[in-house]
């Protein structure tokens, strides 16, 4: 076993954070709008595609995790370089700090585009962009605990908005769920499949694997996580099922975000406004996490000090921010995104799990006939 | 890290003074409480919005700006012409739509209501009987800021489950949903008084009919359950029973309030289609008018019998009403989806079938109580 | 960083006054055996103060002593009577003559004129190099009173004052235990600060005391007046605007916390004790939380919690939903909002900051006045200028009322260095909603929070018990469990002996 990471004590954390790791970093830009997407494969059989995949994330994540038992203390880029060797190694390796600096890119763009949408459409997108990228800066040069510390903060300040979906079910009906599976078997795969932008995050588990200090934990505190983000999931679509009429709900584009319009307190009304810029808590462990995972690939590649790595990454996202303007071309990367994304996230782990597994049990016999 | 702290207190100065965003200070814009459409001339929208608006001089004042122009977005930049302050839209509680413009059909005001970020989905769309800018502009003399009133009124009455609600979202619910009708209020000015008429119905985002408040209770009853509510009504002859009929010749007229109901809608026949609607209903005895002794529970049986009876005949009627105009407010169409496997209903297809479309009403009335005395 | 720079700096100036000192005049330190030379060294060290009392006993005795620092009683009972009937021949025997329990022996010049500052009398015998140091301090102190700064309802009413001695001894008092460690040493080059550190043995982690002994001894200054000073330069991060160190004057929080593990520290002359490592959450905790029942404390506490939180947001919303947001203000506030601001020339976030800049005026006028004047230009200059702003249209009576409250929240902090964090970090987020509403908002929060994560309190984690989390010690934190479910002691001190009591019920009959 090559390159396994020599961490100290202090770098750590406990396998109970790992439930606010996984479930803040899959909870983010997705699922502002995913219903229209599901909605336009499954049609109202959605909220089946998004179970499906909530299952499907549970069997990826086993894979994942025994991928990284066999190496014990080493993160993605490392069993990498072990299996494939040096060179192939590092090329996946940077194909996969690509990966994650394109995910960060996707949710900043996203977010901002729903700020200038919504909010204040005067704004110029730079100054969202710039002032986003200074908060994950401070955080990111905070050091793991303090990212995981944010993660932790952004779920359990952000759990009294999901309580406000009841507001729309006075406003739905139950027969729009009916007949229930009218949809075929492909149509409902495919918004599976479409779910992926939303559900992905969980792969950060690759990398922040050996920084757990009770590495048998591990897994219930993933599969708690993992769950967590299925039932709101599923809650969100299942509300939004009733809530809207089928037309409706496939051109709505922030589906999740109209819902919390028809929130109203006597103090406050169109409360989707204070859930957008409360998102912002929601959306920071998001980008903090991806940035990380892209600075830990970054230093097998190259050396270079956190401070210098995230002072050229934030330049270039920002650059990328501002050149990529119109909704139409967001809405290709997301797309695009998504497609790529569902190979790396949701069928890689598998055939890596296949290749490590194939060379550890050819390395053993090497060793027993020697 | 020194530098680095100094180069985010330069960049965060920097960015402040250049990236403002657009103020809109809530003194120094004119909150629109209140838009009617009218159709005009030459394909032009006729846009009358009342606009409240504060000043030093006077505390408060309500102004009624109307403007025409080919789209509704250009009666407001029309308008802000016309304005001392910029116009906002973000406070708007109700829309009306003059009967010219809700039979010529409303998709496109709802579509770039729903598009605006700024706009509420719970703001109300209302029809006005005949033009909305003579309605709005009519100096009243008991009502100071009409925007306030009007909203005030079909607020009023939807909570109270007089009428369907028909707020932004449930109308562009049922315009877009394929078994599904809207219907709206109609609003009136009588003299002094504005009140809510007869109720709208809809074909998709036409208006093809309208029925009585009275009659939309039932129109009420079949298309939702019921929490609270109240009726009217007059039991006739056909309705009663030889025992009740003694003192009351002419029929016996009876409110009703406190309902509950639960409503059932079934699918008995795919090909006609034909349905089972069977209402559970439970209400309190407000008002007789006859001398019924309402402590006596074989009058009370009667009585239930002779409100069943004259329930049943009226929703029937209203049914048949909305399928002779093509409007299904009820959601049988929905009913009809989601009992289908794969049925492939589109809107045309649905309203075929709802003209042949038969329903067999039944229902079950209970007076769970009437007042503190007898 | 800006902290180590100003160290450096100072040590070096240091260094070269005593390598100058040590250079010309090597034997200096020794005491002289001549009676005059010895005279002549004592007033050339001291300048020749002129409280600076030279008594000779005949034949061979000179007493010196700074006038106001000694006790006279004890001098003249003790000392004077004594030294007149027996003169003595050498130190040691003196030594056993007097009558007084503070007696040392010494040859240094340093020692004796250190000493002789705080209150000692140096006794020379001519001919000798040694002279006798009897400690006869006066202890002319405030006598004790009730914490005026952190008043309570219920508990005890005594807090420190500026005795050194007197706070030990108070502390003593609570907690009557062998194990209870006092460490003393001298902080302040020029001004020789006695400080104590105090923490229970067995309790609190050998670790910590380590960390902060280390901590305290390499402070390099000449000056510690007050607690305060200390308790910034022994902050993990000095530049913070959050003290993460607690100030007290509550002697009963100060021996709570020392009975939860935590370290405390003691300054002489200062009335304010240091309490570390200390949670963010913690400052929001008073101690009579613990002398109410538990549904009342743990009320108070979500009570203070919130009014911390509409402290710090409740002006910043109104400005964000007057300038940028109208959409979210309901419809019933919409008349009466935009009227009472139908007259205010300016934009809410300058009204907001003008409003804000008069309370925190107020304040401070009334901090810095006699008590009494105080009271009365709070009541005139508050009611006077708020009517008066209001008529006069400069700002509107809706944001009067927020501002007062959010003022009035802002006191309920039990620490007043928290309060004024909280009053302040608000004008930078009142400033951010005038720019970009609910975003900014947004930003200050998250900007707060990962300010938050990132300090530490004597290396343990700011936010704790939350981040890291500690189910356990959430018990006693927005909430105050029954005593019965707190019977651990919170791990963020991390205590040796982690029991508190027995959990089991006293009364057998009640379970």
């Amino acid at each position: 076993m090559k390159n396994p990471l020599q961490l100290s004590p202090k770098d750590t954390i406990n396998a109970f954070l790992l439930f606010f790791v996984i479930h803040s970093s899959q909870v983010g830009v997705g699922i502002h709008g995913f219903q229209r997407f599901v909605y336009h494969d499954a049609k109202h059989d959605a909220w089946i595609s998004v179970l499906l995949i909530g299952i499907v994330s549970h069997i990826i994540v086993i894979f994942m995790i025994k991928t990284l038992e066999m190496y014990d203390s080493n993160d993605l880029y490392g069993i990498h370089q072990d299996v494939f060797g040096k060179w192939i190694g590092n090329f996946l390796n940077g194909i996969y700090i690509l990966y994650c600096s394109t995910a960060f890119f996707a949710v900043l763009r996203n977010y901002m585009e729903v700020i200038n949408a919504w909010v204040f459409p005067n704004l110029n997108p730079w100054f969202l962009s710039a002032t986003l990228l200074l908060i994950v800066m401070y955080a990111f040069l905070s050091g793991l605990r303090v990212i995981v510390g944010i993660a932790f903060f952004s779920v359990v300040f952000s759990f009294w908005l999901y309580p406000l979906l009841i507001f729309p079910l006075e406003f739905s009906s139950s027969s729009s769920f009916y007949p229930i599976l009218e949809s075929d078997i492909i149509s409902i795969l495919k918004g599976a499949q479409s779910m992926t932008f939303t559900i992905i995050g969980f792969e950060i588990l690759n990398v922040i694997y050996p920084f757990v200090k009770d590495k048998e934990n591990v897994k219930k505190h993933v599969h708690l996580g993992l769950l967590a983000t299925t039932v709101i999931y599923l809650a969100i679509i299942l509300v939004s099922l009733a809530y809207y009429s089928e037309g409706e709900l496939a051109r709505t584009i922030w589906a999740t975000l109209t819902l919390f319009s028809i929130v109203r307190f006597p103090f406050i009304e169109r409360f989707e406004f204070i859930a957008i810029n409360f998102w912002m808590l929601i959306i920071i462990p998001n980008l903090c996490l991806y940035i990380w995972a892209a600075y830990r690939g970054t230093i097998r590649l190259v050396k270079i000090s956190a401070k210098k790595f995230v002072w050229i990454f934030s330049i270039i996202i920002f650059i990328f921010t501002i050149v990529i303007q119109t909704r139409t071309q967001i809405n290709m990367i997301n797309t695009q995104f998504g497609k790529v994304a569902f190979y790396i996230v949701f069928v890689y782990p598998i055939f890596l799990y296949v290749v490590a597994a194939l060379k550890k049990k050819l390395t053993s016999q090497k060793e027993q006939k020697e | 890290m020194k530098k680095l702290r100094y180069f985010i207190i330069i960049i965060l100065l920097f960015v402040s003074l250049v990236g403002c965003a657009e103020t809109k200070i809530l003194e120094r814009i004119g909150v629109t409480t209140l838009v009617g459409y009218d159709l005009g001339d030459d394909e032009m929208v006729d846009t009358t919005a009342i606009i409240r608006q504060v000043s030093p001089e006077f505390q408060s004042r309500v102004e009624i700006i109307t403007t025409k122009d080919k789209t509704s977005k250009g009666t407001r930049i029309k308008a802000n012409l016309r304005s001392s302050k910029k116009i906002q839209i973000g406070q708007m509680r109700i829309v009306l739509f003059g009967d010219d413009v809700a039979k010529d059909g409303l998709r496109y005001y709802t579509e770039t209501l729903l598009e605006n970020p700024a706009v509420s989905n719970s703001l109300f769309m209302a029809v006005v009987e005949g033009r909305t800018q003579p309605l709005l502009e009519y100096k009243y003399e008991n009502i100071e800021d009409i925007g306030q009133h009007i909203f005030k009124l079909v607020e009023q009455n939807i909570t109270n489950e007089h009428l369907i609600s028909s707020t932004l979202h449930e109308v562009a619910h049922d315009y877009d949903s394929i078994g599904m009708d809207m219907s709206m209020p109609i609003l009136k000015r009588d003299k002094e008084v504005i009140a809510i008429t007869d109720v709208a119905l809809f074909k998709r985002d036409k208006m093809v009919g309208k029925l009585s408040v009275n009659d939309s209770f039932y129109l009420k009853l079949v298309r939702n359950n019921f929490q609270s509510g109240m009726l009217e009504t007059v039991l006739t002859k056909d309705d009663l029973t030889s025992s009740l009929m003694k003192n009351s010749p002419d029929g016996i007229p009876l409110v009703f309030d406190t309902v509950r109901t639960v409503r059932d809608v079934k699918l008995i026949n795919q090909k006609t289609p034909e349905f089972d609607l069977h209402i559970k209903m439970n209400a309190r005895l407000l008002e007789i008018k006859s001398d019924i002794n309402t402590g006596d529970p074989k009058q009370i049986a009667a009585l239930e019998k002779a409100i069943k009876k004259n329930l049943t005949r009226e929703i029937s009627r209203v049914i048949a009403y909305c399928q002779e105009v093509d409007s299904d407010v009820f959601g049988f169409g929905e009913v009809y989806r989601s009992s289908v496997r794969n049925s492939n209903l589109t809107h045309e297809k649905w309203h075929e079938m709802y003209k042949e479309m038969k329903v067999n009403v039944k229902i079950d009335f209970t007076i769970i109580r009437n007042g503190i005395f007898e | 960083m800006f902290k180590n720079k100003f160290k450096l700096s100072l040590s070096k100036k240091q260094s070269k006054v005593e390598s100058d000192r040590d250079g010309n005049e090597p034997k200096e330190n020794m005491i002289p055996s001549a009676t005059n030379s010895f005279i002549q060294a004592i007033k050339d060290a001291t300048h020749n103060p002129s409280d600076l009392i030279v008594k000779s006993i005949p034949p061979n005795l000179t007493l010196i002593f700074i006038e106001n620092l000694v006790d006279e009683r004890t001098l003249n009972d003790h000392i004077l009577n004594d030294l007149y009937k027996k003169p003595s021949e050498s130190p040691e025997l003196m030594k056993s003559l007097l009558s007084i329990p503070l007696l040392n022996i010494s040859n240094l010049l340093d020692d004796a004129l250190s000493s002789m500052m705080t209150g000692t009398v140096i006794i020379h015998i001519d001919g000798y190099s040694q002279v006798v140091l009897a400690n006869i301090a006066t202890r002319e102190t405030r006598s004790l009173s009730a914490p005026e700064n952190e008043s309570q309802v219920i508990g005890s009413q005594v807090g420190f004052n500026e005795s050194l001695s007197t706070n030990v001894s108070l502390v003593r008092r609570y907690i009557m235990n062998p194990d209870l460690c006092i460490e003393k040493t001298k902080i302040g080059k020029r001004t020789n600060t006695s400080v104590s550190l105090l923490f229970m043995k067995g309790i609190a982690s050998e670790e910590m005391v380590n960390t902060l002994r280390q901590r305290i001894n390499s402070i390099d200054i000449d000056a510690i007046i007050d607690s305060a000073a200390l308790a910034e330069m022994i902050d993990d991060n000095s530049l913070s605007i959050f003290p993460q160190m607690l100030l007290t004057e509550r002697t009963d929080k100060f021996c709570d916390g020392l009975m939860n593990g935590k370290l405390g520290v003691l300054v002489d002359g200062s009335s304010m004790a240091i309490i570390c490592p200390q949670s963010f959450i913690e400052f929001f905790q008073s101690r009579e939380d613990q002398n109410l029942r538990w549904q009342i404390a743990s009320f108070l506490r979500i009570l203070r919690f919130s009014a911390i939180f509409l402290s710090v947001y409740l002006t910043p919303l109104y400005v964000a939903a007057l300038t940028f947001h109208y959409e979210v203000i309901p419809q019933a506030f919409l008349v009466p909002l935009s009227e009472s601001r139908a007259l205010v020339p300016f934009p809410p976030v300058f009204e907001a900051l003008l409003l804000e800049f008069i309370i925190e005026l107020l304040r401070e006028a009334g901090a810095r006045l006699p008590t009494k004047i105080g009271q009365t230009i709070g009541i005139v200059g508050g009611i006077v200028i708020g009517t008066a702003a209001v008529q006069a249209g400069i700002t509107s009576n809706i944001l009067i009322i927020i501002i007062a409250l959010s003022a009035l929240a802002s006191f309920t902090s039990p620490s007043y260095m928290m309060g004024n964090v909280i009053r302040i970090i608000r004008f930078p987020i009142i400033i951010l909603a005038g720019f970009w509403g609910f975003y900014g908002i947004m930003l200050a929060f998250c900007f707060i929070l990962i300010h938050l994560l990132r300090q530490s309190s004597l290396g343990t984690p700011y936010t704790a018990p939350f981040y890291p989390p500690r189910l356990k010690d959430w018990r006693d934190s927005i909430i105050r469990a029954p005593f019965s479910y707190t019977s651990k002691r919170p791990t963020s001190s991390r205590p040796v002996d982690d029991e508190k009591s027995n959990p089991e019920p006293v009364n057998p009959e009640k379970s």
